[in-house]
């Protein structure tokens, strides 16, 4: 197949789809295990500087917050998936964190606003050549984790053609040998670790996801390690009575429970996000100096000794009743526990 | 004329303009009230698809991001990003609505950098996001936002998200789905569409009061402007109430930097939630 055409990013990710396999075959042995742990040593076990990371979650929505807590303490630097991000990787790189990004969607926060701090050292950084952009959108970013979970070294798409994203990217062009029709290919993305949040999980990994998936069931099958966090770990027995999990044992490494571990970002049915909070964040990162932001860091992440201790200080129970009560407003107050 | 602020304009206006028993792909903010408000009015079969997953949700409370538990409540199905994404590859998606930070005179749409350097930005925005499947594989694809000189550019600084690139046939040689394409364009001072032979920008219709020397004022390249013009009529009365009463009482969309006192008040006062 010629290439009629490709980009200029680079490829961040060097895992292949045969390296992967090879992963993979030792990794089934450990399917049906008890993989139950605190965050720190999942961590210790999975997570090592320069690691490329898959974040689960979309934007400010089922964010593993708790993770991130633990993380941002550890200073380690990643390259990353950046395919709507928000809070998780304006943290990471507020905290010169990130070294390399496919990027779709990083350094605004939707109707939010737009975090400014991240984004100045964002620039800085790409000038100086300390924070490497790669250029994809949120449908190649899907499709890059799918083709890694179809264990396939690529996919043909048609979009991203034409456009400057598609200069920027690591996709090549090329005529459809079937078709004759010109596509552009995507490769495969694999990670390192990825970590999602979800509202229940057994002790295997299994897990289910009330609301938006994103892409984190593609996430969890192309990471050589996952990391689960989970607002409660359920009985194995639950899930063959069903509905069937959405995120299978196989791939899963860790399954640590961590109630309230999005916050503060919306766990669909359980909690809403913290408006508040995340503003605090928001107009920490106007100072053009940095010091508001570092003393929010500071305050929220280095001084508190545990992820329980930084949900005091945001209100503890008070707010997430307040938050609990906010999610249930927009359903009528209809009770969405009744899924966990 | 019933008085309204800007984004009840442009959200009563683009929503006018909706057919009905289409699938729409719509990003959160103005795009999203156009839609909504569209349903109560017009187009009640308009089904609403979110990138995050959400397809078809109640949504008697509207969300702060694409992806919130709101895109998802009673959805008929929450779905993954690539499936949703698919949908739009296979042609199920007629409509995309999209805000932008730039757009030029193609119907090209950055949202990545500003300035003539992508390695050294004068401003580095997020990226393009859900935009690039949204106006790459769409059928018809609406841009709404603020209208001014400095974001309606001859050629924009980079494309995030393909309009007609350079011109007529460009989409076709770039290897685009055919007969795709941005359609309209709404912003605060008119309705633009793209003249079909040249596919450039063309004045379509003035907002209300809104002058044709204004609009050539705050544009950076030289619009098409048709003999006959026509002027948008003004919101109506019903239009404004149904919006503000039904489609986001609590304002989340329309004042959401204020939108937290006013649940806070809501909550702590005992009222209910009615859908």
């Amino acid at each position: 197949m010629r290439i009629l055409d490709q980009g200029r990013g680079s490829i961040f990710s060097p895992i292949t789809p045969e390296d992967f396999r090879r992963h993979m075959r030792s990794k089934a042995q450990k399917a049906h295990t008890d993989k139950r742990m605190d965050l720190k040593t999942a961590i210790a076990e999975f997570v090592k500087p320069g690691n490329y990371l898959s974040i689960g979650g979309f934007s400010f929505v089922r964010l593993p917050m708790a993770f991130l807590w633990e993380v941002l303490r550890q200073g380690y630097v990643f390259k990353m998936a950046g395919g709507s991000r928000s809070l998780d990787f304006n943290m990471l790189l507020d905290n010169n964190m990130v070294e390399a990004v496919d990027a779709s969607y990083i350094l605004g926060m939707e109707t939010l606003g737009i975090p400014y701090h991240a984004r100045r050292l964002a620039e800085r950084k790409e000038i100086r050549g300390e924070l490497k952009i790669c250029e994809w959108s949120n449908g190649t970013m899907a499709w890059r984790h799918k083709a890694a979970a179809m264990g396939v070294p690529f996919l043909p798409v048609k979009s991203l053609l034409g456009s400057d994203t598609f200069k920027y990217s690591g996709a090549k062009k090329v005529k459809c040998p079937f078709t004759g029709e010109e596509v552009a290919l995507v490769p495969a993305l694999y990670s390192d670790v990825a970590v999602i949040h979800v509202h229940k999980a057994d002790m295997y990994g299994n897990c289910q996801i009330y609301g938006m998936l994103g892409d984190d069931i593609e996430k969890a099958k192309s990471a050589r390690h996952v990391i689960i966090t989970t607002e409660k770990i359920v009985d194995a027995e639950e899930f063959r009575r069903g509905p069937s999990p959405v995120i299978t044992q196989f791939y899963v490494d860790a399954v640590v429970e961590v109630p309230y571990g999005a916050y503060p970002t919306n766990m669909p049915g359980l909690y809403y996000l913290d408006l508040e909070h995340l503003k605090e964040y928001l107009a920490a990162s106007k100072d053009p100096h940095g010091k508001k932001i570092r003393a929010y860091y500071q305050k929220y992440f280095f001084n508190p000794i545990s992820f329980q201790n930084f949900l005091d200080l945001n209100g503890g129970m008070a707010t997430l009743e307040r938050l609990r009560k906010l999610e249930q407003l927009h359903n009528g107050g209809e009770n969405t526990d009744g899924f966990l | 004329m019933v008085s309204c602020n800007r984004r009840e304009l442009l959200a009563v206006v683009a929503s006018r303009y909706l057919e009905d028993n289409h699938i729409v792909f719509a990003g959160t903010g103005l795009p999203l009230l156009a839609v909504m408000l569209a349903k109560r009015l017009r187009a009640p079969n308009l089904t609403l698809v979110f990138e995050a997953g959400g397809i078809a949700p109640a949504l008697p409370m509207l969300p702060l991001s694409v992806g919130d538990s709101r895109t998802t409540y009673r959805a008929i199905r929450t779905a993954s990003m690539s499936e949703v994404m698919e949908m739009a590859q296979q042609g199920l998606i007629t409509y995309a609505l999209l805000s932008a930070a730039q757009i030029d005179v193609y119907g090209n749409v950055n949202s990545t950098i500003l300035g003539r350097s992508y390695i050294q930005p004068e401003l580095r925005l997020p990226g393009s996001g859900g935009a690039n499947e949204m106006m790459s594989l769409c059928w018809k694809s609406w841009i709404i936002m603020e209208h001014d000189r400095k974001r309606f550019v001859d050629r924009v600084d980079f494309i995030s998200s393909p309009g007609y690139l350079r011109g007529p046939g460009w989409r076709e040689k770039a290897g685009l789905p055919a007969e795709t394409g941005p359609e309209l364009v709404f912003t605060d001072l008119g309705i633009f569409d793209f003249e079909p032979e040249s596919k450039r920008m063309r004045l379509r219709a003035t907002m209300p009061g809104v002058t044709v020397e204004k609009i050539m004022d705050q544009t950076g390249f030289s619009l098409i402007i048709p003999v006959s013009l026509r002027e948008e009529p003004p919101p109506a009365e019903e239009e404004l109430r149904v919006l503000r009463e039904e489609v986001d009482p609590w304002r989340v969309l329309l004042e959401p930097d204020n939108f937290l006192s006013r649940v806070k008040k809501k909550v702590q006062g005992g009222e209910t939630w009615v859908c």
